[in-house]
């Protein structure tokens, strides 16, 4: 493979495969910070 | 007592919508598309369109469905204006005739993974064998009916049942395809591939056909634009999410496209690459049906291979059928009749409709432009229907409204407002020149398989009935609303 390619490559799994796991992630984040599920205990 | 339907949780919203999104164009169509237009340029331009397409109509649509609580024809008429109901119901129809010849694709995908299972694609030949002895004959009718029959039996039960469904499917599906991505790049000079598809001739990015071929790919395998969003967006919870779980569907989406990609690709090199150009041009069909089994029946562990990749293919195509059925039977919901037997009606007809399909190639293919195109249409009413509400007022009050867990800019009001219609426009030219001057002496046949005249008619007929029906339509969705709003006070 040519480094142009293994490049491309890099930028393009990066950005998509990196920009759905850190949305994943914030969405995860986002709904903990809501309190959606299990009720707080006192 | 409230008889509100709505998501569990957030994970089923982003579940079933990626369900929804997730098909068989992921899988049978980006590899090929991306590897007959440039690899790593189209995989630029393609980047590039998932943002100025794909994740603005996503929002809108869920945008739509958040605030209107209604099905795509009652969501324009409430957003819009009750004189836009047609263009709802435009998308609503373009999205149910799709469904009809796609219970034919399900059909065939659920018979592949059977036979798969059964060792009957074992050996070179039989894959084709297989497919000309059971494509276009009474049997695909037959897989057409168990797809559908299975897709009634999860609508069946409403939101909860698709919910149920989608949280099992769709991370299998994404664990499949990871699994056979994983297992094709450790083949043997699967690093051709992996070349083919990323490598750049920088100057194949002033071809514009390449960023059209993308800006198609983003337009058809999202599902933006299609109204599915839309018919998923009503159950969402009152504090939900808009533009996050925007942007979540469309890169789970085409992440799971790139898995495809390098998938199908390493395959295909690390097998048989002196054969790539015959097998990426065998079209959607010719590549799955006939040289994807090919090309796993000759290397070790192949027949394990084979039944996940058409496990991968039957759960993609399952849950965007199950969405289409979906979006029809809440339209029916909407015009008044009940949840079960607006379904039972909805699937006799996609049922009805997807027969000639099943038995005639030239009446899919036929259907697949016609209606392909469609969307494209659609995608232009949604933007239109936006710009009617007020781009600004629609993202201070839903986009960014209750429950917002990441702020649009207005980057989001001037790619709906200008970019999607520009696109829509476009796109919708550039794919009529093309049949145009694929058969110029022919181009206006009204009863070709691919030609400009199929499209004029097929579609003046549709709108002159949809125009008709606007005022109608605008009425009962309205009165169904209130009526339920009445009840879900009481």
């Amino acid at each position: 493979m040519s480094a142009n390619a293994i490049g491309v490559m890099l930028v393009i799994c990066g950005a998509v495969w990196g920009g759905f796991l850190s949305l994943l992630v914030r969405a995860i984040r986002s709904e903990g910070n809501k309190g959606g599920g299990t009720p707080p205990r006192r | 007592m409230s008889r509100v339907e709505t998501f569990g949780s957030r994970w089923g919203l982003v579940l079933a919508t990626l369900g929804m999104a997730v098909g068989t164009g992921n899988i049978w169509r980006f590899p090929r598309v991306a590897a007959s237009n440039g690899g790593g340029a189209f995989l630029v331009a393609w980047v590039v369109f998932l943002l100025l397409w794909s994740v603005p109509l996503i929002i809108v649509e869920f945008s739509f469905g958040k605030r209107s609580r209604q099905g795509v024809v009652g969501a324009f008429a409430a957003t819009g204006g009750p004189r836009l109901a047609w263009m709802g119901a435009w998308a609503a129809l373009c999205a149910g005739l799709i469904g009809a010849y796609y219970s034919v694709v399900s059909g065939w995908c659920l018979r592949y993974l059977a036979a798969a299972s059964t060792g009957q694609l074992a050996g070179s030949g039989s894959a084709e064998a297989l497919w000309n002895r059971f494509n276009s004959t009474p049997a695909a009718l037959g897989t057409q009916l168990l797809a559908l029959g299975i897709c009634v039996g999860v609508v069946w039960f409403g939101v909860r049942g698709i919910e149920r469904v989608a949280k099992v499917l769709i991370p299998t599906l994404f664990v499949l395809v990871l699994v056979l991505a994983l297992r094709a790049v450790t083949l043997p000079g699967a690093e051709r591939g992996l070349a083919f598809l990323f490598g750049v001739e920088w100057g194949r990015l002033d071809d514009p056909s390449i960023w059209l071929q993308a800006l198609t790919q983003n337009a058809w395998d999202t599902g933006a634009g299609w109204g599915l969003i839309v018919t998923y967006a009503i159950y969402m919870r009152s504090k939900e999410d808009v533009a996050l779980n925007g942007f979540l569907i469309g890169f789970g989406n085409n992440s799971v496209s790139l898995l495809a990609g390098i998938m199908v690709l390493c395959t295909i090199f690390a097998i048989n690459p002196d054969a790539q150009s015959q097998i990426v041009g065998a079209g959607n069909e010719g590549l799955t049906f006939i040289w994807m089994p090919e090309l796993f029946d000759t290397m070790p562990g192949g027949g394990f291979f084979m039944v996940l990749f058409f496990l991968a293919l039957s759960f993609a195509a399952i849950t965007s059928l199950i969405a289409m059925l979906e979006l029809a039977t809440r339209v029916l919901i909407d015009l008044g009749l009940p949840r079960r037997r607006a379904l039972l009606w909805v699937s006799g007809i996609l049922l009805v409709i997807g027969v000639p399909s099943a038995l005639d190639l030239s009446v899919f293919s036929n259907q697949d432009w016609v209606w392909g195109v469609g969307l494209m249409l659609s995608g232009l009413f949604f933007a239109l229907a936006a710009r009617a509400f007020g781009l600004e007022r629609l993202r201070a009050e839903v986009v960014n409204g209750d429950g917002c867990d990441l702020r649009i800019g207005r980057w989001w009001v001037f790619a709906v407002g200008v970019l999607v219609p520009i696109e829509a426009v476009t796109l919708i030219f550039w794919w009529l020149k093309d049949a145009h001057d694929s058969d110029p002496a022919g181009w206006l046949a009204p009863f070709g398989r691919y030609t400009v005249g199929t499209v004029v008619l097929q579609w003046s007929i549709a709108l002159a009935a949809l125009w008709a029906a606007n005022g109608w339509l605008a009425r009962r969705s309205a009165a169904t609303q209130a009526a339920k709003l009445r009840e879900d006070g009481e």
